[in-house]
Protein backbone atom coordinates (compact mmCIF):
# COMPACT_ATOMS: atom_id res chain seq x y z
CA UNK A 1 0.00 0.00 0.00
CA UNK A 2 2.94 2.33 0.62
CA UNK A 3 3.90 2.44 -3.08
CA UNK A 4 0.62 4.19 -4.01
CA UNK A 5 1.44 7.67 -5.37
CA UNK A 6 0.27 10.50 -3.14
CA UNK A 7 -2.27 12.78 -4.91
CA UNK A 8 -1.28 16.32 -5.74
CA UNK A 9 -4.27 18.62 -5.21
CA UNK A 10 -6.11 20.48 -6.67
CA UNK A 11 -4.82 19.12 -9.97
CA UNK A 12 -5.74 15.54 -8.97
CA UNK A 13 -9.13 16.46 -7.47
CA UNK A 14 -10.97 15.00 -10.48
CA UNK A 15 -9.76 11.53 -9.51
CA UNK A 16 -12.38 11.43 -6.73
CA UNK A 17 -14.88 10.57 -9.50
CA UNK A 18 -12.87 7.47 -10.34
CA UNK A 19 -13.83 6.27 -6.83
CA UNK A 20 -17.20 7.97 -6.18
CA UNK A 21 -19.74 7.58 -8.98
CA UNK A 22 -21.71 10.84 -9.30
CA UNK A 23 -24.62 9.01 -10.93
CA UNK A 24 -25.09 7.39 -7.51
CA UNK A 25 -23.69 9.99 -5.13
CA UNK A 26 -24.30 13.49 -6.59
CA UNK A 27 -27.79 13.80 -5.09
CA UNK A 28 -26.73 12.49 -1.66
CA UNK A 29 -23.83 15.00 -1.73
CA UNK A 30 -26.21 17.87 -2.63
CA UNK A 31 -28.78 16.76 -0.02
CA UNK A 32 -26.07 16.51 2.67
CA UNK A 33 -24.96 20.04 1.78
CA UNK A 34 -28.57 21.23 2.06
CA UNK A 35 -28.93 19.51 5.44
CA UNK A 36 -25.78 21.25 6.71
CA UNK A 37 -27.01 24.63 5.42
CA UNK A 38 -30.38 24.14 7.17
CA UNK A 39 -28.63 23.10 10.38
CA UNK A 40 -26.36 26.16 10.31
CA UNK A 41 -29.30 28.51 9.69
CA UNK A 42 -31.25 26.80 12.48
CA UNK A 43 -28.42 27.38 14.97
CA UNK A 44 -27.86 30.97 13.86
CA UNK A 45 -31.54 31.78 14.34
CA UNK A 46 -31.68 29.77 17.57
CA UNK A 47 -28.87 31.79 19.15
CA UNK A 48 -30.75 34.96 18.36
CA UNK A 49 -28.88 36.20 15.29
CA UNK A 50 -32.06 36.12 13.21
CA UNK A 51 -33.64 38.95 11.24
CA UNK A 52 -34.00 41.35 14.17
CA UNK A 53 -30.70 40.56 15.97
CA UNK B 1 -11.66 -6.92 -18.76
CA UNK B 2 -9.96 -3.54 -19.32
CA UNK B 3 -8.62 -1.55 -16.32
CA UNK B 4 -11.85 -0.15 -14.78
CA UNK B 5 -12.06 2.47 -12.03
CA UNK B 6 -13.82 1.79 -8.74
CA UNK B 7 -16.67 4.08 -9.76
CA UNK B 8 -16.84 2.75 -13.30
CA UNK B 9 -16.17 6.17 -14.80
CA UNK B 10 -13.43 6.55 -17.37
CA UNK B 11 -10.71 9.17 -16.88
CA UNK B 12 -12.33 11.34 -19.55
CA UNK B 13 -15.79 11.10 -17.92
CA UNK B 14 -14.36 11.91 -14.49
CA UNK B 15 -12.53 14.97 -15.81
CA UNK B 16 -15.60 16.10 -17.77
CA UNK B 17 -17.88 15.77 -14.72
CA UNK B 18 -15.35 17.50 -12.47
CA UNK B 19 -15.29 20.55 -14.76
CA UNK B 20 -19.05 20.99 -14.30
CA UNK B 21 -18.81 20.23 -10.59
CA UNK B 22 -16.24 23.03 -10.18
CA UNK B 23 -18.48 25.51 -12.04
CA UNK B 24 -21.52 24.71 -9.90
CA UNK B 25 -19.52 24.70 -6.68
CA UNK B 26 -17.93 28.06 -7.52
CA UNK B 27 -21.39 29.53 -8.15
CA UNK B 28 -22.57 28.14 -4.80
CA UNK B 29 -19.62 29.69 -2.93
CA UNK B 30 -20.09 32.98 -4.79
CA UNK B 31 -23.77 33.21 -3.90
CA UNK B 32 -23.06 32.28 -0.27
CA UNK B 33 -20.36 34.95 -0.07
CA UNK B 34 -22.77 37.51 -1.54
CA UNK B 35 -25.45 36.54 0.98
CA UNK B 36 -22.96 36.93 3.82
CA UNK B 37 -21.97 40.40 2.52
CA UNK B 38 -25.66 41.41 2.53
CA UNK B 39 -26.01 40.23 6.13
CA UNK B 40 -22.83 42.07 7.12
CA UNK B 41 -24.10 45.23 5.42
CA UNK B 42 -27.55 44.98 7.01
CA UNK B 43 -26.82 43.47 10.37
CA UNK B 44 -23.23 42.51 11.34
CA UNK B 45 -23.12 39.70 13.85
CA UNK B 46 -20.13 41.05 15.80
Amino acid sequence: MSDVAKPKNPEDDWKIWLVVNPATWLMPILLATLAIAIAVHWVVFAIGLGWHA
Amino acid sequence: MAEQSLSGLTEQQAKEFHEQFKVTYTAFVGLAALAHLFVIAANPWW
